[in-house]
């Protein structure tokens, strides 16, 4: 147990050793599909936090997004706010819309969830059409740079600061005893409540803070790409998110690695059109047939085999059970 | 006047084929308590099939419909055995969540499948019968005529289907109580593969009598299937008759909606936000939908 606690934690660093490397290596194209990719990470970490940890699955996770990036460019261009005051401004928003979203949603569960969110985020993206005057509709609201020149770098690493500070945020949460009364929501409502959970509190905090994570990402995404559509809203914007994060799921982190490796995926398999999508789709099908708790704990799982036959010392020998045990089903 | 009476009828044809396809859904959402959010890529691989059936080997038009039915049963039943079965074990620990997520990835799957296949530009199949019915300030084309009549005839034969045969009241008996209806006999997972093979059927008809009268395309389904998800929670969850009645109300209003509303662009937009927002108040104020059945309650 220690052990994959150990393993997992010098995975990780060595992975963020790899995205800080990588821009001095990679040509500027995948620079630029890298800082994408931390938009979506941003919001398939958030997303696994909401859905995955503490049960809400949400189909208005990219309104959110868009409410970030549309907010923020918004109060820059037509009322003429500073950056530095329009951001905080646009997060604290999301985090109120947020925050009534968790407490429309108390009753909800499940499939009905879904629905109610599917038709807000459907309205967001309608009322985005229709109001020409305000946000320019489908042709696209142009949002100013971030960074004077042309280069994607000093995204990629703001893209990347973004994501280590999120996940690290989320991750001091999921570790206080919030993190655990969240899981408890998960696994039976009425159970935590009988237990002595404030469930309102906790389902609304949980909104809150992803909510603000997503805005965070939509502001970043705005700014980098240099305009916004609609078409953030899209359902198979949200599908993208979610089969990141279903794909990689189980940790954060986990999300953060599936979002990169889908989005990287999409893009080496530009050539192919559609049908990375379709693969997308039978991808999304065939975890959740078969791997529910997402690949990774799968290949984890299959290295760890491979291991332990060769495995010499008595430590590691005994240790294989162990993790092994790790993955078994809580119930 | 004759405007309004005009948008009316055509709401009424548009609203007969959304109550067609929340039909399907409800039915897969009473039997096997799943919200099936493949169901508008299920109605266009319905018009595909159609399409393909017209033009490829040469059945008439409306023979395809009950290929597109049938073909659409079949993949339904295929889907059902194969990726919704293991729900019902215990294999699986958050049905709910699973359920939405192979539904979901089946639509991103179809969709860009279709896209690959069938090509990204609209198609057409031939009509049901060339011309307009001119009734005094009626007009109405026959296609859309007969695609409201059989509609009518599809959906008049599912309620007798559910309410006078035996395998229509064991459906139902599931749909009440899956426990009680395996004690006298029934056995439920017969019972869900058959309902989602019905369901995606249906889905299957509302799209081949759609071609003709709007084009084929492959995302030709979102927007139908978000439409079909508002009419089950206003119909009532597991309604079969409370999604007819909502279907047929939505496409009224919204046909009208288009009318009354002076900017083109607004008025389209609004009308569909207007279905959502629906949902959303039903969702909170009544969530057993308007004509909802009690053991529908939301749990």
């Amino acid at each position: 147990m220690h052990g994959t606690f150990r393993r997992s934690h010098g995975l990780q660093a060595l992975l963020l050793l790899a995205a800080i490397a990588a821009p001095v290596v990679a040509g500027p194209y995948w620079v630029h599909v890298g800082a994408l990719a931390w938009y979506y990470a941003l919001l398939a970490a958030s997303w696994a936090l909401l859905a995955g940890y503490a049960g809400q699955f949400s189909f208005a996770h990219v309104a959110f997004a868009a409410l970030g990036g549309y907010g923020s460019a918004l109060l820059t261009l037509r009322l003429g706010l500073p950056l530095a005051l329009s951001i905080p401004l646009t997060v604290i928003l999301a985090m109120v819309f947020g925050a009534l979203m968790g407490a429309l949603v108390l009753r909800l569960s499940g499939p009905y969830l879904a629905l109610f969110t599917l038709a807000i985020a459907e309205i967001f993206r309608l009322m985005l059409v229709a109001e020409e005057n305000v946000t320019r509709g489908s042709l696209g609201l142009e949002v100013p740079g971030l960074f004077p020149g042309g280069s994607d770098v000093p995204y990629y690493y703001l893209g990347l600061a973004l994501v280590v500070l999120a996940l690290l945020a989320m991750n001091g949460l999921l570790a206080t005893r919030v993190g655990l009364f969240l899981r408890a929501i998960r696994e039976d409502e009425h159970a935590a409540q009988a237990s002595g959970v404030n469930t309102t509190l906790h389902k609304i905090i949980v909104f809150v803070i992803t909510a603000g994570i997503a805005a965070l990402a939509g502001i970043y995404y705005g700014h980098f790409v240099g305009i916004l559509s609609p078409n953030m809203v899209i359902l198979p914007e949200m599908g993208l998110v979610i089969a990141m994060a279903v794909i990689g799921i189980e940790s954060l982190p986990g999300a953060v690695a599936g979002a990169v490796i889908v989005y990287a995926l999409s893009e080496i398999l530009r050539d192919y059109g559609e049908w990375r999508f379709v693969l997308l789709g039978l991808a999304l099908i065939l975890v959740q047939r078969f791997a529910q708790n997402g690949l990774f704990p799968v290949v984890e799982r299959y290295l760890d085999r491979r291991v332990a036959p060769h495995a010499k010392s008595p430590f590691e020998v005994a240790n294989v059970p162990n993790v092994e045990g790790d993955y078994a089903k809580p119930s | 006047m004759t405007y309004f009476s005009l948008l009316t009828v055509n709401g009424l044809v548009i609203g007969l084929i959304y109550a067609l396809m929340a039909a399907g859904l409800t039915l897969v959402f009473s039997v096997l308590k799943v919200v099936n959010f493949g169901h508008g890529s299920l109605y266009m691989m319905g018009g595909y099939a159609s399409y393909y059936a017209i033009g490829l080997l040469g059945v008439p038009p409306i023979a395809g419909v009950i290929v597109a039915m049938v073909a659409l049963f079949l993949f339904g039943v295929v889907f059902e055995r194969l990726v919704l079965a293991p729900m019902y074990s215990d294999k699986v620990e958050r049905k709910d969540e699973y359920a939405i997520i192979v539904t979901f990835g089946l639509t991103i799957l179809l969709t860009n499948l279709g896209l690959v296949v069938f090509g990204p530009f609209s198609k057409s199949p031939p009509a049901f019968l060339q011309g307009t019915l001119i009734a005094g300030p009626l007009i109405l084309p026959y296609d859309r005529l007969i695609a409201a009549v059989i509609a009518v005839v599809i959906l008049s034969g599912l309620s007798w289907f559910l309410a006078r045969t035996s395998l229509g009241q064991a459906l139902d008996a599931v749909s009440q109580s899956r426990d009680s209806a395996a004690v006298i006999g029934i056995n439920p997972k017969r019972m869900y593969t058959i309902a989602f093979g019905l369901g995606s059927a249906l889905a299957g008809g509302a799209g081949a009598l759609i071609a003709p009268i709007f084009a084929l395309s492959p995302n030709m389904g979102e927007l139908p299937g978000v439409q079909a998800f508002i009419i089950i929670v206003l119909g009532g969850m597991g309604s079969v008759g409370g999604s007819i009645i909502g279907g047929i109300l939505l496409g009224i209003v919204q046909g009208l909606g288009v009318g009354f509303l002076p900017d083109p662009n607004r008025a389209l937009a609004y009308t569909q936000a207007f279905g959502a927002l629906l949902l959303v108040i039903v969702l909170l104020l009544r969530p057993t939908g308007l004509f909802g059945r009690a053991h529908m309650r939301l749990e």
